[in-house]
């Protein structure tokens, strides 16, 4: 790509991100999430594919239609209660819309079935983009608004997020469909701890975030898009394999690796306040 | 917007009934008949004498039926998902190199493919399918004619064309293959020595790029002897309409979805031809390196 293009989109996403995250008033987090929309779509549909760009037109319907979303909750709250503070958001219908919204950004279930097309229409750097970086504004939000956060509905969706990653994730080919699976699946964790413990929410995200950059570069620098090619990759190179193997079980939360830490504190802290069967 | 609002509400006072007054006066000038489509047909099209929705049979029990066979449809895919991706164990996906996509050795095999020529627009070309010797191959022949048709607007003709219907799954969805294992096509054909050109056909998501076509050819030697033909799929080019594009880009196949492949005969030769195929499969050339043959730069 146009070396200056690039640095544009990329400049603009840090924005995008700095603006959201930094913003007391929902109209700044609005527009930050707008910047970052927009400056990722050229990201996606680089190649010129035309997948690439169905990935780019479907993620772009999606973010704005959660945009607006966003921007009707916080709207109607102002109406009601007058407030434009991201923490004040207290009537309960715009609580409902926000949590909709947010999990909509996110790629919760039931909001997921834009994002494994569009993680398979992007490149593996876009990708890796898409899964972190841009789960970041929202993921902000959410800890913002945690307290007025509908408690029923964002424990069916992360319940369904869990679920549906999971199972979804069993027959898949392709490696950028099964990391856009895993993703829903560990959203699905984060969003069932933030009304309890939401700094729970944040240690999950940001292991999950290095764990899933890690995967994602290792897979680019093998070329690894389908199963088949991972399959013969260890000839070439052995470590990165062994490291892929060993990064992999982590991110399914297997015991002595990190990724088993934020699941043990999360069923733990469900255990605490009497949710067990939402932990098991 | 006055003018709106005043013809809503002259609708929604006189009925339902009126509407369709109301909305014929707003068009008057552009219709000059009661229908809202032109009634033109092409010379080789045959008369319409029952529309669709006609055709259609409300017999209970036949539904009944065709709902316990999606219902067993419906079952089969479900256990195929639980054996592993494509109905097969994941050790079969990883491992296999080759795979059979269509042969004929039946009937029912024919009826997975659809004939057709330019006998749809008013030409002269004849194509007929059917099964070869000891029920071993398809064999596709027929005629080839270059005559124009007479109607004033079409400037070339002759073609005669063989395509694969696609898969559907249960509840008439579209089946979606992942051939991203294989980079070849593989056919085992015996031809007379004329050109053929194959054609993909993957079902886009916009509407506006349904005529979009992945296309190669095919020369046949013409002997007694059968050929086997491999076709990567880095050399197929991208044409929509039949104009070939600047813009290339190889054909993607993890999701070829609702995949269609056909056979198209149009060298602008008058005279007979045919085409045994025997089978036509998938082949994972590892001496074939290639990602795409055309457009290598970088575009941006």
């Amino acid at each position: 790509m146009n070396p200056q293009a690039k640095l544009i989109f990329t400049s603009s996403l840090l924005l995008g991100t700095t603006i959201t995250i930094s913003s007391n008033h929902w109209i700044m987090a609005w527009t930050g999430l707008e910047i970052n929309t927009l400056a990722v779509l050229p990201l996606i549909s680089k190649s010129h594919h035309p997948r690439a760009i169905e990935a780019a037109t479907k993620y772009f319907l999606v973010q704005a239609t959660a945009s607006i979303l966003v921007l009707f909750s916080s709207m109607t709250n102002a109406w009601y209660t007058g407030q434009w503070d991201i923490t004040q958001l207290t009537h309960p219908t715009s609580c409902l819309i926000m949590t909709a919204a947010i999990s909509m950004k996110l790629g919760l279930a039931p909001f997921h079935f834009w994002f494994p097309e569009v993680l398979q229409g992007s490149s593996l750097i876009t990708g890796l983009l898409l899964s972190t970086a841009m789960k970041f504004p929202p993921m902000t939000l959410l800890y913002m608004t945690s307290q007025s956060l509908n408690p029923t509905l964002l424990a069916s969706m992360a319940i369904l997020s869990v679920a549906i990653g999971g199972w979804m994730g069993l027959n898949q080919t392709q490696t950028r469909k099964i990391l856009a699976f895993s993703s829903i699946s560990h959203l699905g964790w984060m969003a069932a701890i933030i009304i309890y413990n939401p700094k729970l929410t944040l240690l999950n995200f940001y292991l999950y975030a290095m764990m899933t950059a890690s995967v994602f570069m290792i897979l680019n620098s093998m070329k690894a898009l389908k199963l088949p090619t991972l399959m013969t990759s260890w000839t070439k190179m052995p470590s990165l394999s062994a490291i892929l193997l060993l990064v992999l079980l982590s991110l399914a939360g297997l015991p002595p690796m990190t990724g088993f830490l934020p699941k043990w504190l999360i069923i733990q802290e469900l255990t605490k306040q009497d949710m067990a069967p939402t932990a098991t | 917007m006055a003018l709106t609002v005043m013809l809503l509400n002259g609708s929604s006072f006189h009925g339902g009934c009126c509407r369709h007054k109301v909305l014929l006066s707003l068009l008057g000038p552009f219709l000059s008949n009661s229908k809202l489509y032109s009634s033109y047909r092409r010379p080789g099209a045959e008369p319409e004498k029952k529309l669709s929705w006609q055709n259609a049979d409300f017999s209970f029990k036949k539904s009944i039926d065709h709902l316990k066979t999606q219902l067993s449809l419906l079952k089969k895919e479900t256990q195929d998902y639980l054996l592993g991706p494509g109905g097969h164990p994941l050790s079969q996906h990883l491992l296999e190199q080759t795979r059979v996509l269509w042969q004929f050795r039946s009937q029912e095999d024919l009826n997975k493919w659809v004939i057709s020529s330019d006998e749809e627009i008013g030409g002269k070309s004849k194509v007929y399918l059917k099964l070869g010797r000891n029920n071993q191959a398809a064999l596709l022949y027929g005629t080839l004619n270059t005559e124009v048709p007479r109607d004033g607007e079409t400037k070339y003709s002759g073609y005669c064309s063989m395509r694969s219907r696609p898969a559907v799954g249960s509840f008439n969805r579209k089946k979606y293959y992942d051939w991203s294992n294989f980079n070849s096509l593989y056919l085992r054909v015996r031809g007379d020595g004329r050109p053929w050109m194959v054609n993909i056909y993957t079902d886009p998501y916009f509407s506006h790029q349904k005529d979009d076509l992945y296309s190669y050819f095919m020369f046949t030697r013409g002997g007694p002897y059968w050929e086997e033909i491999k076709i990567p799929f880095s050399k197929f080019f991208f044409s929509s309409r039949g104009r070939v594009q600047d813009n290339q880009h190889p054909v993607w196949l993890d999701k070829a979805s609702f995949l269609t492949l056909g056979f198209t005969i149009g060298d602008k030769v008058d005279g007979p031809f045919q085409l045994e195929i025997d089978f036509i499969g998938l082949l994972k050339d590892r001496a074939h390196r290639e990602e795409f043959a055309y457009e290598a730069y970088d575009k941006n």
